[in-house]
């Protein structure tokens, strides 16, 4: 899965201690002694840049994560809840949304927070943000205006519901207006924002530092500390290498790694490491090129759906320890699951999916494999990433299509051959997933004005396009979870996608650090954290 | 001399000329361009498109290749698409960190190489012969990154005496530069050994002897300066390989180096870092081959340039 963990909401990371409901518990040891120390994790790859307008890397994000802090944050039971904001008024028309901001927050640069910077920065993303992830969003936006210091007014040309859940990602991080011009506009290695650590060093190719920032104290009161972190230093050391990784963490070069299923067991009884585990705000799914066919028809998409055995691939390729099977478009984790979709999951049936075939006119030939109607050999080919993972995934789809008499053929491209690739609708299946946790997720990955870009089966249907902008524009909760509702059982009806599965996080973390707790849904909470020393 | 060493400075203006257009045509060539990568998986065609411009691409081929020269010609090697740094000041943060590792396992491998082979070739059929001829052999079969794996394993994790990763402090580059260097002192201690049995039959250690030189005389200044030609020429193309293979090494030892930024770049579609990583690789090996043909000249006074 690609961007895994690009929409990992940046408060759950860097600030999230408990559900809202749940009484913080409370500090094992006074504040002051807990202060220092450091914890250093794993990057996978080097950080492009810590200009958050000018990427949509999800390792980048996650280190900026902790410098910038958006106006609003997701909270665990999915609600969205003031940050850099206070409160906010939405329009009748609901095309205007005043934030009134929260005051005495400063940069770390020692500049005040305010309204000016908050459209200074918007102002910045829509000049220069084409590789944001949220670019689109601020097209929508046809004004933005600082009424005073305190009070932030965004105009949008039509109403657009996801709004809170793209304003809540790292990427939508406030900048310092000073810092931007003092850095000239480049601030891919000076960034300043009013998050609970700064920058402290930027060693290319090998590690990042950040350290606490010792001013602030506007942390939501759900946490159990108000003020800053206590962890004085964090750093990204950047390892590609899975096995010198592994190396690091045992040396104690490393304190928190995320786990391969085959290290889980090893991980989990050694008395140095805990391991934390949640789930991720994303899903990977088989996907059919429904624009070419033979799979444009929705009936040979829905045979074939059943011929997948989702608990078998968890089983196998995740040991049932970091994958869990799903029915829906939407994954379990995500706002707009609704477990009465069951009912209309393309379920493991390779009987129900030979006798469909067969009435498709896909009949064994002597081989015990399917010829096409016309008679001519049929081998659909499956493009996916190089990743072991899918590649395992692959290989296993590949044996239970057998079972029902298809050849499946694979191809494992290069990730960025494999994003040119299926705008060219060259393939007949696709294996990868997505990350995003909002259900408009649609618009994005099954709309048809996305055929040509990341929309890659390629699947257009007039009904579904109503539902996605009814669901866009609708800012009622109940009545926008019925719209994506209705947006899942039509797709798991039509079977563009077969969903298969949502990935679980297991990390493994040093036991010297203290008070880190398990999240719900999308990591570990770090703000009450400390380094036992 | 110095008139040798211009000329094969100008010639080496079009070899590098040419590396530069067969590296930018075959990123041309690689499927999947930078601008949909850059946009990420959730980006929309107008998005792409919009990169594409900012970038340059929708350009035709021959005018990019164009502005590169033309950049190039103004000291200049472009931004990275990825990090919108200069590419120069990305290699130069790098450079540094490959040149150590490179120019230790350069000279590691060659003082290993050389006394091995010398003393595999004393020992001629002999059990010392044998073994270093066995280590020889094992440092040519077993691939780099295992013999990386299991000093990681060996060294950081068991004895706790090295770092796992990184280029931290002094100890850091210990793993990294022996590992490298293995592979390459296999080779050399192949061709020292050759070589020197080679010059044993010569007369004229015959003569030396004979002259009643001391036998560590006869050996070191007599017939190893003579066996260093042929081993000087391997010194040389062995630092291309050693460069190539620091790719791997840097990769596995997270090392801050211009292999894994090349290796990211290829990924990311980067094209600009990875002209730059080639053209620096090829004027360093360039360089390094000047400088083996110039000690040919120091080990035989015969071999003059003009």
């Amino acid at each position: 899965m690609s961007g895994l963990l690009r929409f990992i909401p940046v408060v759950v990371l860097v600030l999230a201690a408990c559900a809202p409901q749940a009484t913080p518990p409370g500090p094992s040891g006074t504040a002051a002694s807990k202060v220092g120390g450091s914890v250093t994790f794993v990057a996978t790859t080097d950080p492009d840049t810590l200009d958050l307008h000018q990427t949509s890397n999800p390792v980048s994000s996650t280190i900026f994560g902790w410098i910038y802090e958006p106006l609003v944050y997701q909270d665990l039971d999915n609600s969205y809840k003031g940050l850099l904001s206070e409160s906010w008024a939405v329009s009748p028309d609901s095309k205007t949304i005043t934030f009134k901001l929260r005051s005495g927050i400063t940069f770390t640069d020692g500049t005040p927070f305010n309204a000016d910077a908050v459209k200074f920065t918007f102002e910045r993303l829509q000049r220069v943000g084409a590789k944001s992830p949220i670019f689109e969003t601020f097209k929508n936006v046809a004004s933005m205006e600082a009424k005073d210091a305190t009070t932030f007014v965004m105009n949008m040309k039509e109403p657009y519901a996801p709004i809170f859940h793209d304003l809540q990602t790292a990427y939508a991080g406030i900048l310092s207006p000073t810092a931007v011009k003092a850095a000239n506009d480049n601030i891919g290695r000076a960034a300043v924002g009013t998050g609970p650590y700064k920058l402290k060093d930027f060693q290319t190719g090998q590690q990042i530092t950040l350290e606490r920032n010792s001013d602030y104290k506007w942390a939501p009161a759900l946490f159990a500390n108000r003020g800053a972190p206590y962890i004085e230093e964090l750093r990204y050391r950047v390892i590609a290498e899975p096995a010198t990784q592994l190396a690091a963490l045992d040396a104690g070069e490393a304190d928190a790694l995320g786990l391969r299923a085959q290290d889980i067991a090893k991980y989990a009884s050694d008395a140095r490491f805990k391991v934390f585990d949640s789930f991720t705000f994303g899903l990977t799914y088989l996907g059919f090129d429904a624009k070419r066919p033979p799979f444009d028809n929705p009936k040979l998409r829905a045979a074939l759906a059943k011929a997948v055995n989702k608990d078998e691939i968890v089983q196998v390729v995740f040991e049932s320890k970091l994958a869990k099977a799903q029915c829906c478009p939407i994954a379990e984790s995500i706002q707009g699951y609704d477990p009465k979709l069951k009912d209309f999951e393309q379920k493991y049936d390779p009987a129900k999916a030979k006798t469909e075939l067969d009435g498709l006119g896909y009949k064994p030939g002597a081989d015990g494999m399917r010829t096409s109607p016309d008679g001519k050999p049929w081998r659909p080919v499956l493009y996916t990433t190089t990743s072991d993972t899918h590649g395992k995934i692959s290989t296993l789809l590949q044996a239970q299509f057998k079972t029902v008499g298809v050849d499946l053929q694979i191809k494992q491209l290069e990730s960025g051959a494999l994003l040119a690739a299926t705008p060219k609708a060259e393939h007949d299946l696709y294996l990868n997933g997505y990350s995003w946790n909002e259900p408009d997720m649609f618009s994005l990955f099954l709309s048809c004005d996305r055929i040509t870009s990341s929309n890659r089966v390629l699947y257009c249907n007039q009904q579904l396009e109503d539902l996605i902008r009814k669901g866009r524009t609708e800012l009622d909760q109940a009545k926008r979870m019925q719209i994506y509702f209705d947006a899942q059982k039509l797709v798991m009806q039509e079977s563009p996608w077969q969903p298969l599965y949502m990935p679980v996080s297991k990390t493994a973390v040093n036991v010297k650090i203290q008070d880190l707790r398990q999240g719900q849904a999308g990591g570990l909470y770090w703000h009450d954290a400390w380094v036992k020393r | 001399m110095g008139r040798y060493v211009l000329r094969r400075l100008l010639l080496a203006i079009p070899v590098l000329l040419g590396v530069s257009l067969a590296v930018f045509l075959m990123a041309a060539a690689v499927p999947g361009d930078p601008a949909t990568v850059l946009a990420g998986d959730t980006a929309s065609a107008a998005q792409v498109e919009r990169i594409r411009h900012d970038l340059g691409l929708d350009q035709p081929l021959p005018i990019q290749y164009l502005r590169f020269l033309e950049r190039l010609a103004h000291g200049s090697l472009g931004e990275s698409t990825r990090t919108h740094r200069e590419v120069l000041l990305e290699i130069a943060d790098r450079f540094p960190y490959t040149l150590a590792l490179t120019v230790g396992a350069v000279t590691l491998s060659t003082l290993l190489g050389l006394t091995l082979g010398t003393f595999a070739a004393l020992q001629r059929g002999r059990a010392g012969d044998y073994l270093t001829m066995g280590f020889a052999i094992a440092g040519l079969s077993i691939p780099t990154f295992l013999i990386a794996i299991v000093g990681i394993i060996v060294f950081s994790l068991q004895l706790r005496w090295l770092p796992v990763s990184g280029a931290f402090s002094p100890a850091s580059y210990i793993l990294p530069t022996v590992t490298l260097s293995l592979h390459s002192a296999a080779v050399k201690a192949r061709i020292t050994r050759s070589s020197m049995l080679e010059v044993f039959g010569q007369d004229y250690l015959r003569t030396a002897r004979a002259k009643g030189l001391r036998e560590r005389v006869v050996i070191v200044r007599h017939a190893l300066k003579n066996a260093l030609i042929p081993i000087s020429t391997i010194v040389g193309i062995q630092f291309g390989a050693l460069l190539g293979g620091a790719f791997i090494i840097e990769n596995i030892f997270g090392w801050p180096g211009i292999g894994r930024l090349a290796t990211q770049a290829i990924f990311n579609r980067d094209f600009p870092v990875v002209q730059g990583t080639v053209l620096v690789g090829a004027v360093t090996f360039a360089l390094a081959n000047l400088a083996v043909d110039l000690l040919y000249a120091w080990l035989d006074p015969r071999i003059r340039y003009s």
